[in-house]
């Protein structure tokens, strides 16, 4: 009697440790999501166009927009803003968090992907992901979180550099010295669709602005 | 008698059996919760304080908040990304370091990457990839001596092993059957990662002239592994200063595009390369 029940003992400690439903379910939504989304890339027959429809119609459900655009300016700043503003704010930032994405994955050219194993960090999830491509590898990380909605990607590490954070802190820069209209004007002018020329022209890099005319604009 | 003694021989066979079995299921049950331990962040939270602020700031705000801009400012969240804040970039050198961002991006649009896409489009994308290759090859003093430094040397055997087979059966590095049919991985290090891994800080954000973000360690850093890389010691002066070039507009020429999207996902985009490249170093100093 004694053995069996030290080897239910066993089990049970065992048990806990391993039978964790949410990294099995978390790993599995995003496995699917991703492969879905490689599919499409791969197709010769559709349109550009078509495809980043499909790709964003796939990959929107896993990321809660609404979240990052509410921890990009984080606590300092986003309790301050009125209704009208955080929605003016919260389209826009939203609008081009998604072209980013889309256009992160234009760049794709059959990299192959190797999932790693969920870990739990506190109560979120890390899902490290590895892109392997021709002469280099590229470590990602998301980050997912409970919500009401289920598990759901709040940020992404990529070699290391969390998105948030460096929306944060350029975020950051621009409200300390102006208003909340001056970022979702800049968040506006936001060329995603750029050409080859710099963008920097737009950004107003240096202290005091002074325009410097570009030479030889490719299209 | 026989027979008990038979049982009595199971039973405790068994027990051991069952003793090492819950041993191991403990000590693999306790594996986990280590790493999670070492993983997880060390911060108190003083909640009560937090709550109150909370409160105010909701009673400050409109009374009608729709589900989607509710207030309630997670602590977990808002905790993660300050805990980062603290490791924010010293950056005295704002103006200087503005004006040299400028100057290195019209350097790269002007000048490297229309010779980049002329040079891309002579020489298809194997070729590179290999010169690539070759280039990485040579640097391999610079990689054992750090991951030694670092006293990593598992990884120091690791690149030893790479070289060898990369300079004999990749010929001289164009090929990598190192990484390709061995899965042997290469193990970056350089002086800057070396200093940083025995806790020295990266000092001030520093923008280099053609060699773009740094930081007062890792330019400092790049000192010791001049004297390491073996091209540095080739005669003619010129040649070192032209192979190097070479080298490094090769590299650029396989990676046309990706400092443009960079660019286009940025508010601003001075700050947006500071803090990438800050968080880069953090992440390869960790590894």
């Amino acid at each position: 009697m004694k053995a069996f029940f030290s080897f239910f003992l066993c089990l049970l400690i065992v048990g806990t440790v391993f039978a964790d439903d949410d990294i099995d379910y978390v790993e599995k939504l995003i496995k699917t999501k991703l492969d879905a989304m490689i599919l499409i890339l791969e197709k010769d027959d559709i349109t550009q166009q078509e495809k980043e429809s499909r790709i964003i119609e796939i990959i929107s459900p896993l990321f809660d927009f609404s979240k990052m655009a509410k921890l990009a300016l984080g606590k300092r700043y986003w309790p301050g803003l009125s209704k009208k503003e955080k929605k003016e704010y919260s389209d826009i930032f939203i609008k081009r968090l998604k072209e980013s994405y889309v256009n992160k994955f234009n760049l794709y050219t059959d990299e192959k992907i190797n999932y790693k194993t969920p870990l739990r960090v506190k109560k979120k999830i890390h899902f490290p992901i590895e892109l392997i491509s021709k002469d280099h590898s590229v470590t990602m990380l998301c980050k997912l979180y409970k919500s009401k909605k289920g598990w759901i990607i709040y940020d992404a590490e990529v070699q290391g550099v969390s998105v948030i954070s460096t929306y944060r802190s350029q975020f950051d820069q621009v409200l300390r010295k102006g208003s909340i209209d001056d970022l979702i004007i800049k968040l506006q002018q936001m060329d995603t669709k750029s050409a080859d020329s710099s963008n920097l022209d737009n950004l107003n890099i240096l202290p005091s602005t002074t325009s410097i005319k570009t030479i030889g604009n490719e299209s | 008698m026989k027979l008990r003694r038979v049982i009595q021989k199971n039973c405790i066979y068994s027990k051991q059996k069952i003793i090492t079995f819950f041993i191991t299921a403990a000590f693999f049950s306790f594996i986990p919760s280590f790493i999670y331990a070492d993983y997880a962040s060390e911060h108190e939270i003083d909640k009560n304080v937090e709550k109150k602020q909370l409160d105010i700031n909701k009673k400050l705000s409109e009374p009608e908040i729709t589900e989607e801009f509710d207030d309630d400012f997670d602590d977990e969240f808002e905790d993660e990304f300050e805990e980062n804040a603290d490791l924010k970039v010293f950056d005295p050198l704002s103006g200087y370091n503005r004006f040299m961002t400028v100057c290195n991006d019209k350097l790269y649009f002007w000048a490297l990457k229309p010779a980049a896409k002329g040079y891309s489009f002579v020489v298809p994308e194997p070729g590179r990839l290999a010169i690539n290759r070759c280039f990485l090859n040579i640097m391999f003093p610079v990689r054992l001596a750090n991951n030694l430094l670092q006293l990593k040397f598992k990884n120091a055997g690791i690149e030893t092993l790479r070289f060898g087979i990369n300079t004999t059966i990749g010929i001289l590095g164009f090929g990598d059957p190192a990484q390709s049919r061995l899965k042997l991985k290469p193990c970056p290090e350089d002086f800057g990662q070396t200093l940083g891994h025995y806790g020295m800080g990266s000092g001030f954000y520093m923008v280099l002239p053609f060699f773009g973000p740094s930081n007062l360690r890792d330019a400092m850093g790049k000192i010791p592994d001049y004297f390491l890389n073996p091209v540095n010691y080739i005669e003619e002066g010129y040649a070192v200063m032209s192979i190097k070039a070479y080298g490094g507009f090769n590299s650029i020429s396989l990676h046309i595009g990706a400092y443009e999207s960079l660019q286009k996902g940025a508010v601003d985009f001075y700050i947006l390369l500071r803090d990438s490249y800050e968080q880069n170093r953090i992440m390869k100093i960790k590894e």
